[in-house]
């Protein structure tokens, strides 16, 4: 046992024991749809996708290291990934800006005041802090949202080189913050 | 892309980010997940991103999700079905695996058509498989899609009900025969997407790209 209930769920659903897969999904569903409707923006593609999340959670729960990592973190990892490979496949620049842009001044705020008020991310926020506005902006925006850099190249108005070259600069200094 | 900035220990760290990040395209993704099965170094630049900035995950709300268990288990956990004496011994072991990756040909596709036993197919996919069973052959044969990507395959499994999936072989061409008995209806054939050379446990390791039901 551990402290961290969805890690000992993710240990046992690797035993192949079905009961605990039940739990996992009474546990992890609705923050999960949660992540995959916010990228998706379409409750009946996020409900395909949840279904795909939890048969990729089954098939590679034996994958899970509780040592690595928390097993929420683990899960929604799966979920981000496959939810992101299915917006770049339905089309790499059909993204509408509008939408995007909606999709990032929506919850962005919210964001963070939750991460203020949780206390422990005061790290990552001071980090972001040390970033220019519109570049933390961004990268909140790809991570929360799966915006690509052809989406963040359009809202911002500046060539897909120009904010690659950032965002990259950007990673590597949200790094070395991290890691002060 | 690299930067002339970067050293190459900081364009690994950095790779690492755009893809936790999400900033990559499609083609920029799988080039990364090929280098993830096999760069154990990266994996780890990887789950550190990933848990660095999983605080930012407090930024997605809780939605409520319907109770799709039952459709999950059932792709995973076929219903019972009564099995045909010569399918019983199948998924018995290793042995039965083994006798069966003897019997496994590539053959081109049959010029009279076979009747189609189960359609491989997934809304969200334009790929599917038909499995059709003729002469004693089970031929499974793409009818729509795409190959996997370079560095990858296509794998076919069958599921016997509340069995673990056994592998029939790789669908590396267009069209895949075992010579196999009949499998009964019920039975649950399905296509996952693995590294080259087929999965690397003997259990489907990459994500159920198609599953279909075999229907007598």
């Amino acid at each position: 046992m551990t402290d961290d209930p969805i890690a000992d769920l993710l240990n046992r659903t690797a035993a192949q024991d079905r009961a605990a897969f039940r739990s996992l999904y009474t546990a992890a569903s609705a923050k999960l749809m949660g992540v995959l409707l916010r990228i998706l923006q379409n409750r009946s593609e996020a409900e395909d996708a949840l279904q795909e999340v939890f048969t990729r959670v089954w098939l590679r729960a034996g994958r899970y290291d509780a040592s690595k990592g928390r097993g929420m973190t683990w899960l929604i990892a799966i979920a981000r990934n496959l939810a992101i490979d299915r917006i770049r496949a339905r089309g790499e620049a059909t993204s509408d800006d509008e939408d995007a842009m909606h999709a990032v001044a929506d919850t962005t705020p919210r964001a963070e005041t939750r991460l203020i008020a949780a206390g422990e991310a005061r790290r990552i926020n001071e980090c972001f802090d040390t970033l220019e506005p519109d570049r933390a902006e961004a990268l909140r925006g790809a991570y929360l949202a799966g915006l690509s850099y052809i989406d963040l190249a359009a809202r911002h108005a500046v060539p897909i080189n120009t904010m690659r070259t950032w965002l990259r600069r950007s990673l590597l200094r949200l790094k070395e913050c991290m890691e002060a | 892309m690299t930067d002339a900035a970067f050293t190459p220990s900081e364009e690994d760290l950095v790779l690492a980010g755009e893809y936790v990040t999400g900033l990559l395209s499609l083609a920029e993704r799988a080039a990364v997940e090929a280098r993830l099965r096999r760069d154990p170094a990266f994996v780890a630049l990887v789950a550190d991103w990933e848990n660095r900035l999983a605080d930012l995950n407090d930024g997605y709300a809780e939605a409520p999700a319907p109770n799709l268990l039952p459709a999950i288990e059932a792709r995973l956990f076929p219903v019972a079905a009564k099995p045909r004496r010569n399918w019983l011994g199948w998924l018995g072991g290793a042995a039965a695996a083994a006798s069966l990756a003897v019997a496994v040909l590539v053959m081109l596709p049959p010029v009279t058509p076979a009747p189609v036993i189960a359609t491989l197919a997934s809304a969200d996919a334009p790929l599917r498989y038909d499995a059709a069973y003729a002469d004693g052959a089970l031929i499974v044969t793409r009818v729509a899609g795409t190959p996997a990507p370079a560095g990858q395959v296509h794998e076919l499994w069958i599921i016997a009900p509340d069995s673990a999936p056994v592998s029939l072989g790789l669908l590396a061409e267009a069209s895949l025969t075992i010579t196999a008995a009949k499998p009964p209806a019920g039975w649950v054939l399905a296509v996952s997407l693995e590294p080259a050379g087929g999965s690397p446990t003997g259990a489907p390791t990459g994500p159920v790209l198609l599953t279909g039901e075999i229907r007598l």
